[in-house]
């Protein structure tokens, strides 16, 4: 009988049962949806910034924190080695390379730009930018004076594969070294801050370019960027058994893009939902106080008939109970249903930083409903607790007298 | 009134007693005695009609002696235990273990049918289910009801209402049942046959009654008469005086 004189109760008030459960359906649905599409944008950006990153990076705190005066932080092939055989010890590592990077200055006739020349070891199926290229072909291991160019810079040189560009950079003596590069291919990125001053050669190459043997950095790959952070604390401390004076960053700590914006996001998603979680919690109030009120006499009755003010509180917040719970339910089958509608759409914008347009979506996960529900659920609870408690402790000869 | 061989010997003892009670009410800058110092003895098995005119006190008498209200001053005692000290849970226990209420509005929950209003008392106590199935049906049945077991207060006439009413009242075998006006919503014919049950009851379980009621007509069913008049309670033309030390 607890369980359903509740229910019968909101079932004789239909239509302000309907009322509350539409604002507490309405309140989740609406989180659910805006959460749905955050984690999706989230998503989005975490899969390219591992794209530019790898899933952690092993160099010195030197490079990360750019702190090196000279170049102290590049690591040597006997350094590679050993981090090399340390990362089979780790059971989500999947590959590895390595990278050397460098500032440069390419020129293509009379017009020149400011640049990254990256060397990256071709083919290696780790951020080697292959699946990226859009016009000419990915670098191959055994290209020599090749280059890969983004898309941007190569609109602003008026430069296509299978043209020529200068590069001039300095080597780890401090010597200028001037060198003409063949386009193999144009590459393009979701950033255009990435496309318009990266450019990628290959790794041997770029070594006899800087006149050096070592590379300034070892990227790893993981079966799951879940494993990420978890992976760096074992790999660490690895590095630091063998002595080496190196650290290990995930992608997130290495883009500063993403955590800026994912911060961003849950201020945004902790915003909405705290202001949906105030207007369901004060109409919900404002709702319930009413019934309530319009019961007092009942509640009279059942304090007569020897109900005590706890098995009273009981009995209405339990009204509230199967609110919330219908409401939040009912509120993630709203959100499902508004994501798939939203993303049946394929609405296209260009994020700004970027150079080719994105489909606005959303991601449905489990995530992506319990905190919405729980939100709406703590926030109708909360909302029922002062007029289950105000009926609890109404006077029983007051309240049988109420008209 | 014929008590059809069925008779319930009125017990000598002090089931229910008043010591000098007495409830004031605050009206602006005015303090309204509605009772004063009322001395009342009942017991076990007497059927009492308390009459008077409006505003004189019946109500609040009703009230303090079922505990859902607390005196000014004095003391009301059940079974000779003082209620004053008991909390309100304890006020609660009371209530649903040996008090049963029947109200002018019936007072029923519109949302369970006859047989789940009879059956709530019995609910609160925690009785098994097959035993609160068992109780609630034949009780039906004593007050006529059998046949509308399902249905809803809505659906009752106010007669039956008033049958579910006293059902309840007496489902949880209570020492006493309190009837606050029992036939005032109900025209004549109807509230004679609701008068006629409750002295039934009265007689057939030795349950003790208070009516308190305006029906004159009420008073034919009583073993004894009382009215109260200006907050004062008289028996027999003289305000009533308990030796609280016998």
């Amino acid at each position: 009988m607890w369980l359903w004189i509740p229910l019968r109760s909101l079932w004789r008030n239909r239509r302000r049962t309907l009322l509350a459960i539409a604002i507490i359906a309405f309140g989740t649905a609406i989180s659910f949806f805006v959460l749905a599409f955050l984690d999706s944008s989230r998503d989005q950006i975490r899969a390219s910034s591992v794209a530019e990153y790898g899933n952690l990076q092993i160099a010195s705190p030197l490079l990360f924190d750019n702190e090196a005066e000279g170049f102290e932080y590049l690591l040597s092939p006997d350094h590679v080695n050993l981090i090399t055989e340390s990362l089979y010890n780790e059971a989500s590592f999947v590959a590895r390379t390595v990278q050397l990077e460098f500032p440069g200055l390419v020129a293509s006739g009379n017009r020149t730009q400011v640049v990254r020349v990256r060397s990256i070891e071709p083919e290696s199926g780790l951020i080697d930018f292959s699946e990226f290229v859009v016009a000419g072909r990915p670098l191959r291991e055994d290209d020599v004076a090749s280059v890969l160019i983004g898309r941007s810079l190569a609109d602003r040189l008026s430069v296509e594969p299978g043209d020529a560009i200068t590069v001039t950079l300095t080597t780890v003596d401090g010597a200028y070294n001037a060198t003409p590069l063949l386009i193999a291919g144009v590459y393009g990125f979701a950033s255009e801050q990435v496309e318009s001053q990266l450019l990628l050669i290959p790794l041997r190459f770029g070594q006899l370019l800087f006149n050096t043997t070592g590379v300034d950095r070892v990227i790893v790959g993981l079966n799951d960027i879940r494993a990420t952070a978890a992976a760096r604390d074992r790999i660490a401390m690895q590095i630091a058994e063998a002595g080496l004076p190196l650290e290990a960053r995930t992608w997130d700590e290495l883009s500063p893009f993403y955590q800026q914006l994912s911060s961003y996001f849950d201020l945004l998603f902790g915003f909405l939902t705290l202001a949906i979680s105030v207007l369901v919690f004060f109409i919900i109030l404002q709702v319930l106080t009413l019934a309530f009120l319009e019961r007092t006499r009942e509640i009279g009755t059942l304090r007569a008939l020897g109900t005590t003010r706890a098995e009273v509180f009981r009995l209405f917040f339990s009204e509230s109970v199967w609110l919330a719970l219908i409401g939040s339910l009912l509120g993630v089958a709203g959100g499902i249903i508004l994501s798939l509608g939203f993303n049946g759409l394929g609405i296209e914008w260009m994020p700004p930083g970027t150079v080719e347009p994105s489909v606005l979506a959303t991601r449905i996960g489990l995530s992506t409903a319990v905190l919405p529900f729980l939100v709406s659920l703590t926030a109708t609870l909360f909302s029922s607790l002062y007029p289950a408690l105000h009926a609890a402790r109404l006077r029983v000869v007051d309240a049988l007298r109420a008209e | 009134m014929e008590n059809n061989g069925r008779f319930c010997h009125v017990r000598g003892d002090r089931f229910l007693e008043t010591r000098d009670l007495s409830k004031t009410y605050a009206m602006g800058t005015e303090t309204v005695h509605a009772l004063r110092d009322v001395c009342f003895v009942a017991p076990q098995g007497d059927f009492v009609v308390i009459n008077g005119p409006s505003g004189s006190g019946k109500t609040t008498f009703l009230n303090l002696v079922s505990v859902i209200d607390r005196p000014s001053t004095g003391e009301v005692l059940i079974e000779e235990q003082p209620t004053s000290s008991l909390s309100e849970r304890e006020l609660a226990a009371l209530r649903k273990s040996k008090i049963g209420l029947i109200f002018q509005s019936f007072n029923l929950i519109p949302v369970l049918s006859a047989a789940e209003n009879v059956e709530y008392p019995l609910l609160l106590q925690r009785i098994e289910k097959h035993e609160r199935r068992k109780r609630v049906a034949g009780l039906l049945a004593e007050v006529g009801l059998a046949d509308l077991a399902k249905r809803r207060p809505s659906k009752l006439s106010g007669g039956q209402r008033q049958r579910v009413a006293i059902a309840r009242a007496l489902i949880a075998r209570p020492k006493i049942v309190l009837a606050d006006e029992p036939t005032a919503n109900l025209d004549s014919e109807t509230g004679a046959s609701v008068m006629e049950l409750m002295r039934g009851l009265n007689d057939e379980h030795c349950v003790t009654f208070l009516v308190v009621t305006h029906d004159p007509a009420v008073s034919d069913y009583a073993k004894r008469h009382v009215r109260i008049l200006d907050g004062r309670l008289q028996e027999g033309g003289e305000d009533v005086v308990v030796d609280s030390t016998s």
